[in-house]
């Protein structure tokens, strides 16, 4: 009785030992704190950053022992952090933040990763669509997911109603766009557009993006528990730090990024991955990441997104938007460090 | 014998009509105690929700599972259907022609020994996302079990039986109507009852990968939107659409097959 | 069936010798028509010009193994331990709930129809709460092959339990046999054709089980390799991961029936 209670004794000092001492010196290997990052998806250069600083030991340094844990078809990273069985998460976007929230998770979004909407509407250079507005009695495909909100806010802006368009879930496959079965389709700039762009060639091909008709739909959220943002603000900042690094230096050196991810996940396709990293860059610098550093929560663009899901009648209440976006922790990192 | 056959055969009989009472008790009990975790440790819905809650919720979004429910199970029926079908086609064929039976039954092992999810992946690549997708793979699932129990009822056939017809000049095809066929028939019913689960919970699976509509995909809805109570929702009506189609076919199974 | 009181083992040395031979001709048989029906597949292909976004060549599928073969490997290694894993620990559970059921009469009655209820439930609708439950670990697989893989186990050991000579029964206890002796000797050995049948579909059941586990977000294992194939349209990923799925599930399936013809040698089946 005495030895284990002596020993819970030690267990608990040397716990307060480890936070007391993480935030005043990068910690030695043998007190690093345990936390694990939860991927919106599986793992591919989309998530390229976070795979670098691991490989390179900017978590290390920091004092994190960090695992990554990829995503799946039926998981949700917003439930997996509420629950503490992840410390963070990268997870949907600011749509899924905001239904989280609006269900009551208690989850913080602490950065922004791709700072505009990540997906375009695609349809034949040489179809009949040209504008928006042809858009009307044609098929266009999407996923219901949040991406068929900023079709429907895109054709309101544009003045069609969507009622007159044919909207269907999309496909797993691109195939039935390519076959001509489907007159648009929603396309991520860095997986699906690919997938077509090779396979019939991108001078064939013309995009529509939600940007031009006002509509920003910020994806791919960094998220914490309320628990861990007020009880352990140092972890995440240091996490944060470590993150931007890894980032940097991905986008410093592609080539070396994409041979990280390669070495996570040998089956994916090289050249795929390469457009993916480039494109994931061009996401992740929009906006005013130039002025902000990256990561930069840009609230103008979460207020727009925030209207769109409360018009869709998705969420049915405004969210408390202090307490769910919080750029606290970015803004103690010197902003130098934090420029792309 | 086949294993599904087995299996399915003991239902019934471990189903004796007394055990209903402390079923029901059990069952009882089991929603006592989910009801009382859920709301004595005030659960989150993500974690757990109330039983009360989940049939709350059922009533609440009636009109989006009733739908869901009627398009899952017209593809699982379908797909049923075409597999049973299929699966008593193919016993049938190699029972009259035993020379086939070299060319198909390794052929339908081999397509067997890849797990039915396994195919997923590419039945949607190929079928699409509509119904033809989870109507080829309930087929799937369903095929080889009932393949399997219609085989091992064929073959069940007192052969001392089959040679009197045979003698007395009946052909193949006779011998395979008027008696394999009817010697078969409690096992192929067998094979079928334990299929009706399966097809249920491979539609829905396969749902989930992608779709219009039906309860996977009413699932995936929800677990994307973090509404987990309807998530449960969905479930239960799920559980009791396969707990009714099992219990029609079991229904069914008795009132025709009066001679077991 | 029930002769397992008289035969033992020890008594048949001779056969032992052309029984470990029959299956390897057999599988040297098997290899020979898997690579006829390759190679005329592979003709086929070409021959009528089907896209390879829906069949690829075989010796595609197989250059896409041989270029990379260690996921493959990796995936290989950790599937099959989840599945052992979750077979294993399903088929003792399986057996022992049996037996258990077929001894007090009273808690089957309680619990089997929460059992019933429990196989309707389709568990990848459950994907947060397993990994919420176990984690990212290789028991969160193995438990979902667990729940798939102890039910038929269940009904047929509780079937094969049943299923005793009473006669035989009657015979032991009047030469005062204990009802555990009872049970290893005569009815556990005589259930064992019938658990073997459900141990053989289990076997598969826990393959699927392992496979939707790893769609719960992981990094190694064929579940994985399979809807990356998926989502990046890889038609040529897939088949690579559909025939490693295969190897796998014609080698558990094959491990359990020689197990089987190996326990069982005084044959119930055919």
């Amino acid at each position: 009785m005495t030895t284990r209670r002596s020993l819970l004794a030690t267990l608990v000092a040397g716990a307060a030992f480890i936070t007391a001492a993480l935030p005043a010196v990068p910690a030695a290997a043998a007190d690093l704190t345990k936390a694990s990052l939860r991927l919106k998806w599986l793992p591919q250069a989309q998530f390229a950053g976070f795979y670098v600083a691991v490989a390179k030991g900017y978590y290390k340094a920091e004092g994190i022992d960090l695992t990554i844990n990829p995503g799946g078809p039926n998981i949700l990273t917003e439930n997996l952090v509420a629950t503490g069985a992840d410390t963070f998460g990268l997870s949907g976007g600011v749509d899924s933040v905001f239904a989280a929230r609006d269900k009551g998770m208690p989850v913080v979004c602490v950065g922004i990763a791709h700072q505009m909407t990540p997906f375009v509407f695609v349809t034949r250079a040489d179809g009949p669509i040209k504008s928006v507005d042809d858009f009307k009695g044609k098929k266009v495909t999407t996923w219901f997911t949040g991406a068929n909100h900023v079709l429907k806010a895109m054709l309101t802006k544009a003045g069609v109603d969507p009622a007159l368009v044919n909207i269907q879930p999309q496909q797993v496959s691109v195939t039935p766009f390519v076959d001509g079965q489907v007159d648009v389709i929603t396309a991520t700039r860095y997986n699906e557009y690919y997938t077509i762009k090779t396979r019939m060639g991108e001078e064939t091909l013309r995009s529509f993006v939600a940007e031009d008709f006002g509509v920003t739909f910020p994806r791919d959220t960094l998220i914490v528990s309320e628990t861990t943002a007020k009880e352990k603000p140092e972890l995440v900042k240091a996490f944060l730090r470590a993150s931007i690094k890894g980032w940097q230096d991905a986008f410093a050196d592609p080539k070396g990024a994409v041979d990280t991810i390669m070495a996570v996940a040998p089956t994916l396709d090289r050249a795929h991955q390469e457009f993916m990293l480039a494109e994931a860059q061009k996401l992740m610098l929009a906006g005013t990441v130039k002025e902000n550093g990256l990561f930069w929560i840009d609230m103008g663009a979460v207020k727009t997104a925030e209207q769109l899901f409360l018009d869709a009648k998705v969420i049915a209440k405004p969210v408390d938007l202090a307490a769910t976006f919080n750029v606290s922790f970015l803004e103690s990192i010197p902003l130098a460090e934090r420029r792309p | 014998m086949s294993a599904t056959a087995d299996f399915a055969a003991a239902l019934p009989r471990v189903l004796g009509s007394r055990t209903v009472q402390r079923g029901v008790l059990g069952m009882v009990l089991l929603v006592a105690v989910w009801e009382g975790v859920a709301r004595g440790f005030a659960l989150p819905a993500y974690t757990l929700p109330a039983v009360s809650a989940i049939l709350v919720n059922i009533v609440d979004s009636w009109a989006v599972l009733a739908p869901a429910a009627s398009y899952t199970l017209t593809e699982s029926l379908l797909g049923y259907g075409v597999g049973s079908l299929i699966g008593i086609a193919l016993a049938g064929l190699i029972t009259l022609v035993p020379r086939a039976r070299a060319a198909i039954l390794p052929v339908a092992t081999a397509i067997n020994s890849v797990p039915v999810v396994a195919w997923s992946p590419l039945i949607l690549l190929w079928f699409g996302i509509g119904i033809a997708s989870k109507v080829v793979m309930v087929a799937l699932a369903v095929s080889f079990t009932v393949f399997l129990s219609a085989l091992a009822g064929f073959d069940r056939v007192d052969r001392r039986a089959a040679d009197l017809m045979r003698s007395f000049g009946a052909g193949r095809l006779s011998v395979l109507w008027r008696l394999r066929l009817p010697t078969a028939l409690p096992l192929i019913a067998a094979g079928m009852r334990v299929s009706t689960v399966r097809a249920i919970i491979v539609a829905i699976v396969t749902e989930m990968l992608g779709a219009y509509d039906g309860i996977g995909w009413v699932i995936y809805q929800a677990v994307l939107q973090v509404d987990f109570v309807r998530v449960w929702s969905a479930i239960f009506v799920a559980s009791a659409i396969s707990l009714a189609f099992f219990g029609l076919v079991s229904f069914c199974e008795r009132r025709l097959i009066f001679w077991t | 069936m029930s002769g397992a009181l008289v035969a033992s083992p020890a008594s048949r040395p001779e056969t032992m010798s052309l029984a470990l031979l029959a299956p390897l001709w057999r599988f040297a048989r098997g290899l020979f028509w898997l690579a006829v029906v390759l190679a005329v597949a592979e003709g086929l292909i070409v021959l009528f010009g089907v896209r390879p976004y829906y069949v690829p060549r075989p010796s595609v599928v197989i250059g896409a193994i041989l270029a990379t073969p260690t996921p493959y490997v990796q995936g290989f290694l950790r599937t099959l331990s989840e599945t052992l894993l979750g077979f294993a620990s399903g088929a003792v559970f399986g057996i022992g709930i049996g037996v258990l059921f077929f001894r007090a009469r009273a808690l089957r009655e309680l619990v089997f129809p929460i059992f019933i209820v429990s196989q309707t439930i389709p568990v990848i609708a459950f994907g947060a709460l397993v990994v919420l439950w176990f984690g990212n670990t290789l028991v969160a697989k193995a438990a979902i092959s667990f729940y798939l893989t102890f039910f038929p186990v269940t009904v047929n050991t509780l079937l094969g339990l049943e299923g005793v000579d009473p006669r035989q029964e009657a015979l032991m206890r009047s030469f005062g046999a204990s009802r555990f002796k009872l049970l290893t000797h005569l009815q556990l050995p005589s259930a064992l054709p019938q658990i073997f049948v459900a141990l053989r579909l289990a076997s598969a059941l826990a393959l699927v089980g392992a496979l939707v586990g790893e769609w719960f977000g992981d990094t190694v294992g064929l579940g994985v390799l399979l809807l990356q194939g998926m989502y990046n349209e890889n038609v040529v990923a897939i088949w690579a991961a559909i025939a490693v799925c295969a190897l796998l599930g014609t080698g558990l399936y094959a491990a359990v029936s020689m197990i089987e013809k190996w326990l069982v040698f005084w044959g119930a089946e055919q």
